[in-house]
């Protein structure tokens, strides 16, 4: 295998859990899929429709994200997603887990 | 139907049937969220009069979201027909059913050569057909195996089993094992062997029998006789039971008084059934036609009869001991399941 086709494999592993994290924590406010992509990829979180849609349905299976078909603004019908009390209570336990994930690996590929 | 609604359905085509609605109308309103975005972004004035514009930049957007098949594919988990938790005990089942099924085809040239009848160039000629009979044999052994294990994939519930692998502690391996505890692999074990014994005696009844290579040609001998098949739906239910029961054990995990009393009761049941088929008319017997131009055909009805209970008294036999090893299992699990209750009482 290419070095190139390797790292790629490699990001795709890394990036999958991240993506998770990612999307809870800018849920706090409700959003629909389309103008979440577009707020991580504004912040520089580039993320495919197809990745993105699955993972939204998976997390609120779990449970974490709440969802329900509205319309604002007089606009088309949107599915908007917010973060479950349930979803709260995992990210904020996510958050210091990838902190000091952070800092270890920070230590040792310094 | 416009195209994106062409593409829309092309996604759903391939969705599960419970979400397609729901996520159909979620590509949907992201599509057209898309879609005017960057008709604004090109300044066009959102009209349908210019349609040819529309219709190139809804090519652009669709090309950019992907192939419909591989969309539809993001939003199912990956599929199995056989998951990684009930492989392991999948690989020893094809080894063992693999390994029995060579040994019957040497045993039966090894019978064919003492049956005698056959000349030098017949025995040579039959042996150089066993790699090819162990082929077919394992291709259709292998095959049903599969499509067993598949079915209990999707019968036995996810959750519990992962449960039951957690729970594993070292200290257990010093203790001695509980004996509420249950054995996973024993009871798929036997959830397969129970399904294939049903399968056999349901679907491949007319195969079972007695095989003989005599020369180049291959002659098959059947050996069950109609009152066999009178106690076939009894033989179900107990089959269908005893899968039943296995799965309610998994999903519990460990044994509880009544699941030991269901299956004291179906093993004492199966001893029963074992000895009416064995006590009443024959159930295995060879019709001297049938045997023509068989070694079998030539032997006198009372060495038959010998033969068949040369099969039979193994079996049975064998079928008594195990049940019957059980049955003094359970009524001693049972009995003593009462103990420590009894014991803090003392105290």
């Amino acid at each position: 295998m290419e070095n190139n086709e390797l790292v790629q494999n490699m990001l795709l592993e890394l990036r999958r859990g991240i993506l998770s994290v990612a999307v809870l924590s800018q849920l706090s406010h409700e959003q629909y899929g389309y103008s979440l992509l577009k707020g991580l990829s504004d912040q520089g979180m580039e993320i495919d429709q197809s990745t993105l849609y699955p993972l939204l349905r998976r997390l609120e299976a779990q449970g974490l994200l709440q969802s329900d078909w509205r319309i604002v603004d007089d606009a088309r019908p949107r599915r908007y997603y917010v973060i479950s009390a349930q979803g709260q209570a995992v990210l904020a336990q996510l958050k210091s887990e990838w902190s000091a994930l952070v800092g270890t690996m920070q230590k040792m590929l310094v | 139907m416009n195209l994106l609604d062409k593409y829309i359905a092309e996604v759903g085509k391939h969705l599960p049937r419970k979400q397609r609605a729901d996520i159909e109308a979620e590509i949907r309103s992201t599509l057209e969220d898309m879609l005017e975005e960057r008709k604004q972004a090109e300044g066009a004035v959102l009209s349908e009069s210019k349609v040819p514009e529309n219709e190139a930049l809804v090519i652009e957007l669709l090309k950019e979201y992907g192939n419909p098949r591989k969309v539809a594919a993001s939003y199912h988990p990956t599929p199995y027909l056989i998951g990684p938790r009930l492989f392991p005990i999948f690989v020893v089942v094809v080894q063992v059913v693999l390994s029995v099924l060579l040994g019957v085809i040497i045993l039966t040239y090894g019978f064919s050569v003492v049956g005698g009848g056959l000349s030098r160039a017949e025995m040579l000629g039959a042996l150089t057909g066993i790699p090819l009979r162990f082929l077919a044999g394992a291709l259709s052994a292998f095959g049903n195996i599969v499509v067993v294990f598949a079915i209990m994939e999707r019968l036995i519930p996810a959750g519990k089993l992962k449960e039951l692998e957690d729970k594993w502690d070292p200290a257990q391996l010093a203790k001695a094992p509980d004996p509420d505890q249950i054995k996973f692999s024993e009871e798929i074990i036997e959830i397969f062997f129970t399904i294939a014994f049903l399968f056999i005696f349901n679907v491949y009844a007319d195969k079972v029998g007695i095989y003989f290579f005599s020369g180049n040609q291959f002659t098959f001998v059947p050996i069950l006789t109609a009152a066999f098949f009178t106690y076939l739906p009894w033989i179900n239910i107990l089959g269908l039971l005893q899968i039943g029961l296995n799965l309610v054990i998994l999903r519990q995990g460990t044994w509880q008084i009544y699941t030991r009393v269901a299956n004291l009761t179906l093993k004492l049941g199966t001893m029963l059934l074992a000895l009416f088929m064995l006590t009443g008319p024959a159930i295995l017997a060879i019709t001297p036609g049938a045997a023509a131009g068989t070694p079998l055909g030539a032997l006198s009805p009372d060495k038959v009869e010998t033969l068949t209970g040369f099969v039979l008294i193994p079996f049975f036999i064998a079928l008594f001991a195990a049940n019957g090893v059980e049955v003094i299992q359970i009524t001693y699990r049972l009995l003593n399941s009462h103990k420590p209750v009894r014991f803090e009482m003392q105290k």
